[in-house]
Formats: structure tokens, C-alpha cells, sequence
């Protein structure tokens, strides 16, 4: 759907946006993740048609960004990060306008805006005018816009910046009905969202990609290291032991709870060893009430990779993981 | 055809959703109105012929409104887009830059000629006073509303470019009220400038004469080239305006 190869932006004295090479396939929902300023809405505002870019090339549906602009503008849905609407419009008149305007025949009309405005919540304030409405609505407006006219990609410019919690949980719940049959690209640079919402994510850092991946493949490629969390019922001094016996070790904390304890164990990125720890604690017969592998939030992947850090490579993973000091804390 | 009709409707609904039309339309009569009381009520006793209040009212009293109201009537088209960001989805939407700045143009000239509209009625007020003399010569009158016409699409012209060019409303306007005023201004040159060679070079470019010329019925082609040329030449300066956005931060 979208090939972007080499994209430059130059901005006087500022690189915007420099040899960003990605792809997004029809259907896919692909996150732009970055901190603010990390050219996230210039790659976007390209992809509308807005702006040029200054190298590279960038084709949207086999049509090149620059030549065929009009038509690519046709069937792409483009949500801008400021969201701006005609305040003075009432919500159905706006979507009336922007459906004439993006060449929606007039028997057709009618039905998209109806359509539009059920999907996006928006039948409730069909008649108020865009002024009175809160940012939550606003930006309902916004996407209901952006998908007017059914096209097959929408380019979401941080469709949830500025929304109260309750509003953030709306509007991702809007965008993963929308996931079944548009292929989204959507910026933003809050984590969560991305983990709620996409399939893949592309980082950006300072204009330029730091990493672009599924992000099952982001959390092993990132996290150095995979935490375990036991609790048994056994003298702490037991589990404690009984975990030096499981290959890949890194570190590991055993504290007493009434009865039970509780381990927080450490090992090698990429190891699994709660299979062995369950034969193990099996073999023992004592009681087992939780045993599971802590997800990395991506948030701390994220800031991994935006503090210039470096994926793992395969050698130097091998050399960390020798367990040089082993502390046993009780 | 299409977008660029829902374009131009959505212009001329924005000027009239803003209680600036009115306040604009209001200040715009009342000088007419003035203007038109005075000349007609001391020149028509004083014995002048109807033309020359035709001649005081539109080329001399319309200079004051049109001065005044074009700064007003154009600061918004492009600036406020600019600064509320709505400039981004419109130019985002399957519509090319130049239906954009035709939009905008057409739609601040229907405002204009519907600001223009009231004042035919001095001319039935005019036929009732005068009834002793030859009624109003319908040929002095469309010229004297072709004139206006024309020299309001290049100034009006003139406002867009300029808004185009800055996200503040006062910059817009007072940009453009300064270029507008100096292209009337120059119009006094043939009059009151001590050199005549300047003089001579001054007299085809006189927007102040051309409207005399146009309020006594008289159309020359000239101006009306100069004034159509001078139009189509900012709208294309504002395209490129538009444009530049591609290229420029």
C-alpha cells in the first residue's frame, strides 16, 4: 500500500526527516512511534500531499506521492495532528462539505455521512455546531472526516493527543473496528497506544528509523533480559535453590509471604524456563499459585531505543549472560 | 465544477456565519448613504446635472467605502485558515490549489457585488428627484458599476494575496489596506505631480480617473485589460503563495 524508499526533508538548518525507507501492506495497522520532533508528522504530511519531500520516493497504492497526487488524495484519509475543523459548521453540514469536496457522488452522499457519523458516535450531536463540541467529539469529527469518503488507507496524525482517558478508550476501540478493513497508519507518541492498537511498529528517532518491527520481534529484540515470577509454598531458602538449578539464571530474588514464597527470578533474553520450573516444583509437590513471565511494557523498550542504545547483538548477548555474580537476597 | 462549487459556497457562508459581514455591510452603506445625501441634496440644488452626481458618488464617495471595506472583507480568507490549521485538511482534500484560490476570490466578489446590491436604490431615488431633468442614463450607470467591479476584483485580489502570505488578520489587512492606498494615492499623480513627464506616464494608470471615465459611461478597453491582467496576476501569485508551503518550512 505505502513504499517509501529514501525520503529526505529539509527544512533550512534542520533534517527533518532523513533516508526513511519502510513499507505498510494493505491491511496492516502500522504505528509511527517517536518523541515529539522525531518527524513523525512531516513523513505523514508527505504521504497526504501537504508537503514535498526534498529526496526520495514515496508511492501510495502504485501512484507516485508527487505526480499523482489528486488521486492518491482520493482514496487516502488523512487526519492532521492539529485536527482543525470549521468551528462555525454544525457536525453534519461538516461532514456534508467535506464529502462533496472529496467527490462523493450526491446519491451517495446521505448514506456515507449517516454511515460515517454512526460509526464514529457522532449521531448524538449531528445538529450542534463543531465550536460547542468537546475535544473528544472533535476528534471524532476529525476521523468520521478522514473516513468519508471510504478509502482504503487512513493516516492518522496522533488521533488521541489531548482526549481524557475515557475519550482515549472510545476513539481505540473506533480505530481497531476500523483495523478489520482499512490498512491505518497512525502516529503517536504514547506507548500504550501502539500496544493496544497495531500490528507493527516503525520508531523514529531524529528523522531517522531506529526501528521498524512486529512487536512481539521489538520486546525480544529489546529486552535483555526476560523476568519470571514464582510463588510457591515452601521456605524461601528451598525456592531459592531450587531455582540455582535452572540453566540461564541471571538473578534471583526470593522474599516470604505468610506460608508462600515469592521469587522474582532473571534469565538470558529469549529464555522460557517455566516449563523446568514447573517439573521442578512438581517433583517437590508443593503448592503452586502463580508461576508466569512478566511482559516488557514497551514502554521500557522504548526507552531503549530512544536513548541511543543498540539492539543486542547475538555475541554480546552471550557474554552478559554469563552469570559473573550471582546474589542470592532473602 | 463540482468541488469548486461546494468550495465557493463554503466561502461565502463562512463571510456571512461572521458577524463581521454585517458590521462591514452596515459601515458600507452608511458612507454610501451619506455621501450619496450630501451630493445629491447641495450639488443637485446648486443646479448640477445628474452626472455629475453619479460622477461625485462613484467615483469619489465609492473610493472611501472600497478603501475601507476590501483590508476587512479579505483579512480572513487564507490567515485564519492558516492559524486555525484548517488550511491543512482543505488542501489535504482531493482539490487543487488553484480551485482553492479561485473559491476564495469568487466567493469574496459575490459578497462584494451583494454589498453593492442596496445602493441601485439612490438610483430610483435619483430618477424621483429629478423628475424635471432626463432620467439616469443607464449607460453612465453600468459603467460606473462595471468600473467598480473591476478595480474590487484587483483590489479584492490584492487582499487575498496578501492574506495568503501571513497568519495574522491585522498583518493581512493592513498590508493590504497600505498597497491599495498607494495604488489610489498614485492616482493623483496626473493631478498634482510638478513634473509633467511623470504626469503623462501617471495618466493611463490612474485608478481615479479610469473611474471617473467609467461613472460618466465611458469604457475604454484599457483599463479594463489593466484591471483584468492585474487580477489574474495575484491570483497566480497566490497560488504560488499556496504552493511554496511544498518547498519552504
Amino acid at each position: 500500500m505505502i513504499e517509501v524508499e529514501h525520503l529526505t526533508k529539509h527544512y533550512p538548518g534542520v533534517h527533518a526527516v532523513r533516508d526513511v525507507t519502510f513499507s505498510v501492506k494493505t491491511g496492516e495497522v502500522v504505528g509511527f512511534l517517536g518523541p515529539n520532533g522525531a518527524g513523525k508528522s512531516t513523513t505523514m504530511r508527505i504521504l497526504a500531499g501537504y508537503i514535498s519531500p526534498t529526496g526520495g520516493v514515496v508511492n501510495i497504492g502504485g501512484l507516485d506521492v508527487t505526480r499523482d497526487s489528486l488521486k492518491i488524495r482520493r482514496q487516502l484519509g488523512y487526519l492532521p495532528e492539529s485536527c482543525a475543523l470549521y468551528m462555525d459548521m454544525r457536525v453534519k453540514e461538516y461532514l456534508r462539505y467535506r464529502g462533496q469536496l472529496k467527490g462523493i457522488p450526491g446519491r451517495h452522499l446521505k448514506s456515507r455521512v449517516e454511515r460515517v457519523m454512526e460509526q464514529c458516535g457522532l449521531l448524538e450531536v449531528r445538529r450542534r455546531s463543531i465550536g460547542k463540541l468537546s475535544k473528544g467529539f472533535r476528534q471524532r469529527v476529525g476521523i468520521a472526516d478522514a473516513l468519508v469518503h471510504n478509502p482504503d488507507l487512513l493516516i492518522l496524525d496522533e488521533p488521541t493527543i489531548g482526549l481524557d482517558p475515557n475519550q482515549i478508550v472510545h476513539i481505540r476501540t473506533l480505530i481497531q473496528e476500523l483495523a478489520q478493513d482499512h490498512t491505518i497508519l497512525l502516529s503517536t507518541h504514547i506507548l500504550s497506544e501502539v500496544e493496544a492498537t497495531c500490528d507493527r511498529v516503525i520508531v523514529l528517532q531524529q528523522g531517522e528509523i531506529v526501528e521498524s518491527a512486529r512487536l512481539d520481534e521489538l520486546e525480544s529484540r529489546w529486552c535483555k533480559v526476560s523476568n519470571v515470577h514464582v510463588e510457591a509454598r515452601c521456605v524461601p531458602e528451598d525456592l531459592k535453590t531450587l531455582c540455582k538449578r535452572v540453566e540461564g539464571l541471571r538473578d534471583c530474588n526470593v522474599v516470604a509471604d505468610g506460608d508462600w514464597s515469592i521469587a522474582e527470578l532473571t534469565f538470558a533474553r529469549g529464555e522460557d524456563p517455566r516449563e523446568t520450573l514447573f517439573q521442578l516444583i512438581r517433583e517437590k509437590g508443593w503448592d503452586l499459585r502463580e508461576l508466569h513471565r512478566e511482559k516488557r511494557s514497551l514502554e521500557e523498550v522504548f526507552v531503549n531505543m530512544t536513548s541511543g542504545n543498540r539492539p543486542m547483538l547475538p555475541e554480546e548477548e552471550t557474554a552478559a549472560a554469563l552469570p559473573e555474580t550471582l546474589e542470592v537476597s532473602s | 465544477m463540482r468541488v469548486w462549487l461546494t468550495l465557493w459556497k463554503r466561502e461565502v457562508a463562512s463571510i456571512f456565519f461572521s458577524p463581521v459581514a454585517y458590521i462591514l455591510t452596515t459601515m458600507f452603506l452608511a458612507v454610501m448613504g451619506v455621501g450619496f445625501w450630501s451630493i445629491a441634496s447641495y450639488r443637485l440644488t446648486d443646479g448640477a446635472t445628474i452626472y455629475e452626481v453619479l460622477r461625485g458618488l462613484y467615483g469619489g464617495v465609492a473610493w472611501f467605502a472600497v478603501l475601507m471595506v476590501i483590508p476587512v472583507l479579505t483579512m480572513r480568507s487564507f490567515s485564519d485558515e492558516k492559524r486555525s490549521g484548517t488550511l491543512e485538511a482543505l488542501l489535504t482534500a482531493p482539490v487543487t490549489d488553484q480551485e482553492v484560490v479561485l473559491a476564495k476570490f469568487f466567493g469574496l466578489l459575490t459578497v462584494y457585488v451583494i454589498m453593492w446590491l442596496p445602493t441601485a436604490a439612490y438610483i430610483l431615488i435619483l430618477n424621483h428627484l429629478n423628475d424635471a431633468q432626463a432620467t439616469v442614463d443607464t449607460g453612465a450607470l453600468s459603467g460606473a458599476y462595471l468600473g467598480i467591479m473591476l478595480i474590487g476584483s484587483f483590489f479584492l485580489s490584492i487582499g487575498l494575496f496578501c492574506s495568503s502570505l501571513t497568519e495574522n488578520v491585522i498583518v493581512s489587512s493592513i498590508s493590504t489596506f497600505a498597497i491599495i492606498g498607494l495604488i489610489f494615492l498614485f492616482g493623483f499623480l496626473p493631478e498634482v505631480s510638478p513634473i509633467p513627464a511623470l504626469q503623462t506616464f501617471a495618466r493611463p494608470f490612474s485608478p481615479i480617473l479610469h473611474m471617473l471615465d467609467f461613472a460618466r459611461g465611458v469604457v475604454d478597453t484599457r483599463p479594463v485589460v489593466l484591471y483584468v491582467s492585474g487580477t489574474v496576476f495575484m491570483l497566480v501569485a497566490t497560488v504560488s503563495v499556496l504552493d511554496s508551503r511544498r518547498w519552504r518550512s
